[in-house]
């Protein structure tokens, strides 16, 4: 009980410092809410931007597409801009919204808890400390946790092991024999970036995927100028990136002429970049585009084609003490194995043990696949906002643009808790069942959900991830706090 | 019912695994090649070999018409294995001496046809053709050739080699029996008409002018060997039964012609078939080299050692 008198109620609790996180903490800020806490497991800021430093991470978004509208940059040095560059606009809404003071580093949540008779949030850490906050902000971030493959002898293998999301860049890759698993965003951005540096580079592949030219280039000074000075016309470019993007869906969303004609640019782009029939083979997708990710590289063709690069497409064996041995009988030797394999995505369950009224727990209800109300609120977890929640990913669109969707939600979500002095702000189960079988009906017939595996599905093929619509829907969606969808529960 | 779980055997597959440095390629044994054998044994091993390859290469095309994900990731998993063999066998041709630093051994000219035609239309062929032709031509290795070399060859590594060989192939002939029963199920109308429009199909025609004397002239070079045709024979029947103890897989009409095919093969005493692809086969052989197209890039993987 004293532990209740000294730790105080902030009105928000944030949990990470990525991109979701901060931006809430700003448009918070900004409506007036400032006594919140953001816990970040790490020592610095960025999410997503601070861990995948890998050579070659840009974002495959236009930049004046991927950042805040709230926070326009000028200064963005290309049409793709590298990771270091996106973390260095990260740490610059640091400073130009002072929200260093709000952060708790080193502080790993690992649990929330419900306080129903006091209608608080308990975040408890892994250091022991406990936060108690009115509402939650979960964004611990979609692609978070680094995932390794499912390969028999891993820990095998005495070389070095790299992740694309954990860089070592104190490891030297001149002159190695590199071997990368995956050919995922990742891959396709490491592998061009490094082929020049090392001896050799070989290049594991089970599933091809669909690769669009990428239009990337440098911003002229005249432009950077214009966006200074004129902030509308970067607002104007913005928006015309907006629409190119929305109309993408067409093609990439829904199985539509515009996908066959996607499929044949892919198709050209390859044919275009690779000459040899049996390369071009190994390189053609199986199945329909927009079904997985789809992804934009001019180099990455080019780059597997050096001499001192290979393309495995025989199925992986196991990894052994010297490297990979894959099933044609041959052990590929090399000095590091970069796994280039994506992330560990909880789309049947939640990353910490979340308890909500009368102990329910969420992990237990998202077993089979995650579903909410409108991806941002749980019947039965009062106060508790996802960003980047069930079936509000995008396959099309920026991410940002969905997440200013949902910051917003959550802002005029607190204040109404606020200002209404309420003790919770519940969905009702019933308004998110229904807006779970409408989004079940409109996936049933995307791309996505046409047989493919992806990180998109669960086991099961669930598609707990996805939203099935243009991003002008999504805001749509988000605009309004539909009260009547909501059990309003008072201080008793 | 002797069909298998093909989920289960996918399992089995992964989990039943081997590599080429598995084998001690240098150890004692290879002296035991008589000087009368060897030069027979290389060329035997050249074309066993390019079968392997080009029998890969078959379930490349499969994998791709694959009609679900098990079977896909099966007919992946052959491909590589069938690769492997190739690898293993030339690993067996290098150990005695046969092959030079770097060399890989020059396909007969049935083999570059068959490999034309692989590499053109294989991948247009719908899975029930290669599906069915395949087992043939897998039953006949493993029933004929590997036994047969395996009873004229002393050398211990090569016994070794083919254990693990033969291994894989049991489970290629049980997946490859399991889908002409699949294919067979209940659809033999619809199969018929359209393995009739398929027979139309000039591409197949072409398929069926390589790979005819392809088997005229394994035969060939397995009797120029010393194997008795009986092994052969008793090969192909092998097949007959196998193939044709459910309902399902006698219904399927690509078993039922390939049967009568292999028919036609071992009875050396039907000239109206052999007559004509004996021709074929002297027909390609003389066909000058220069004819060819340079061979696809998939041709120059295979590789005798075993690390990369
Ligand atoms: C390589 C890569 C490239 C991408 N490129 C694009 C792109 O071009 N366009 C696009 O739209 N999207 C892209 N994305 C998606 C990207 O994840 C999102 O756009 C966005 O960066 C996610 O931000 P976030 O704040 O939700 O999550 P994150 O950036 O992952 O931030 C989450 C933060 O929470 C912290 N955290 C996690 N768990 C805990 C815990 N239990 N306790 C405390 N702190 C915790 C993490 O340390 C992290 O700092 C890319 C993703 C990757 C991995
Ligand atoms: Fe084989
Ligand atoms: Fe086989």
């Amino acid at each position: 009980m004293t532990d209740v008198q000294t730790t105080p109620v902030v009105t928000t609790l944030i949990i990470g410092a990525g991109f979701a996180g901060l931006g809430s903490a700003i448009r918070l800020q900004q409506e007036g809410i400032d006594d919140m806490v953001i816990l970040e497991r790490d020592k610095q800021v960025g999410g997503t931007w601070r861990d995948n430093q890998y050579p070659g991470a840009a974002c495959d978004i236009p930049s004046n597409l991927y950042s805040y509208s709230f926070a326009p940059n000028p200064d963005w040095s290309r049409s793709f801009s590298g990771a270091r560059e996106i973390l260095g606009y990260i740490h610059h809404l640091v400073n130009q919204f002072d929200l260093a003071r709000y952060i708790r580093f080193g502080t790993n949540v690992t649990g929330l808890n419900w306080d129903q008779d006091r209608g608080v949030w308990e975040a408890t850490t892994e250091g022991g400390e406990t936060y108690y906050a009115k509402t939650v902000v979960m964004a611990q971030g979609p692609l978070s946790n680094p995932g390794f493959p499912n390969i028999a002898g891993i820990e095998d293998f005495q070389g070095k092991k790299i992740h694309s999301a954990q860089w070592d860049h104190n490891y030297n890759l001149e002159g190695k024999r590199v071997g990368v698993i995956g050919t995922g965003a990742s891959a396709i951005q490491i592998v061009p970036s490094i082929v020049g540096k090392v001896d050799k580079l070989t290049v594991f592949q089970r599933t091809p995927p669909w690769v669009m030219p990428r239009p990337d280039f440098e911003t002229p000074d005249w432009q950077k100028l214009a966006f200074r000075k004129l902030p509308l016309s970067q607002n104007a470019l913005r928006k015309a990136l907006y629409l190119a993007h929305e109309s993408m869906a067409l093609g990439v969303i829904w199985n539509s002429p515009l996908t066959r004609l996607a499929e044949r640019l892919g198709k050209w782009h390859l044919r275009n970049q690779v000459k040899d029939r049996w390369l071009r083979r190994q390189l053609t997708p199986n199945y329909r585009l927009g079904c997985k990710r789809v992804l934009v590289s001019s180099d990455y063709y080019p780059a597997l084609q050096q001499p001192n690069c290979k393309l495995i497409t025989w199925p992986i064996a196991r990894i052994d003490e010297n490297g990979v041995r894959t099933v044609e009988g041959i052990e590929h030797q090399f000095d590091c194995l970069i796994f280039a394999t994506g992330f560990n995505v909880s789309n049947a369950g939640t990353p910490f043990p979340i308890t909500g009224v009368d102990g329910r727990q969420l992990n237990d209800e998202w077993k089979r696949g995650a579903s909410a109300y409108k991806s941002i609120n749980v019947a039965g977890y009062p106060n508790l906002f996802l960003t980047f929640g069930p079936n509000s990913g995008p396959g099309h669109n920026s991410a940002l643009v969905y997440m200013e969707s949902q910051i917003n939600y959550i802002v005029k979500a607190v204040r109404t808790i606020t200002s209404l002095d309420l003790k919770g702000l519940d969905v009702r189960q019933s308004a998110q069942e229904s807006h779970n079988r409408a989004i079940q009906k409109r996936l049933s017939r995307t791309n996505w959900n046409t047989g493919c595996k992806s990180w998109y599905l669960t086991e099961d093929g669930f598609n707990a991830t996805m939203y099935p619509g243009f991003a002008t829907q999504y805001a749509l969606q988000m605009k309004e706090v539909v009260l009547k969808d909501y059990r309003l529960l008072p201080h008793s | 019912m002797a069909k298998i779980d093909l989920d289960k055997m996918l399992e089995k597959i992964k989990s039943s695994q081997w590599s080429l440095s598995d084998v001690d390629w240098d150890a004692p044994g290879a002296e035991l090649i008589t000087a009368e054998q060897w030069p027979k044994l290389k060329a035997f091993m050249a074309d066993l070999m390019w079968i392997e390859h080009v029998g890969a290469r078959a379930f490349a095309a499969m994998a791709k018409k694959a009609p679900d994900d098990t079977l896909r990731e099966i007919y992946t998993y052959f491909h590589a294995e069938e690769q492997r063999h190739a690898n293993a066998e030339m690993a067996l041709m290098k150990r005695w001496g046969m092959l030079e630093e770097n060399e890989l051994p020059e396909p007969n000219n049935n083999l570059r046809l068959v490999i034309e035609w692989l590499d053109r239309f294989a991948d247009d062929q719908p899975v029930y053709v290669l599906g069915t032709v395949v087992p043939m031509l897998e039953i006949a290795l493993d029933g004929a050739l590997c036994k047969f070399l395996l009873e004229t060859v002393d050398d211990p590594v090569c016994h070794q080699a083919f254990e693990l060989i033969n291994n894989d192939e049991s489970r290629h002939l049980g997946v490859g029996f399991t889908v002409m029963e699949m294919q067979g199920h209940g659809k033999t109308y619809r199969e018929l008409a359209r393995m009739v429009a398929q027979l139309m199909d000039p591409r197949l025609i072409l398929g069926i002018a390589s790979y005819f004397p392809l088997l005229n002239k394994m035969r060939d070079n397995i009797i120029e060997m010393g194997l008795p045709e009986e092994k052969l024979y008793a090969a192909m029947q092998k097949f007959e039964k196998i193939g044709g103890r459910s309902e399902d897989g006698r219904r399927n009409p690509w078993f039922q012609i390939i049967k009568y095919h292999g028919r036609f093969v071992v009875d050396r005493g039907n000239r109206f078939y052999h007559k004509p692809i004996d021709a074929l086969v002297k027909v390609t052989d003389a066909i000058p080299r220069r004819a060819f197209p340079a061979v696809p890039s998939w041709v120059r993987e295979i590789t005798y050692q075993t690390t990369a």
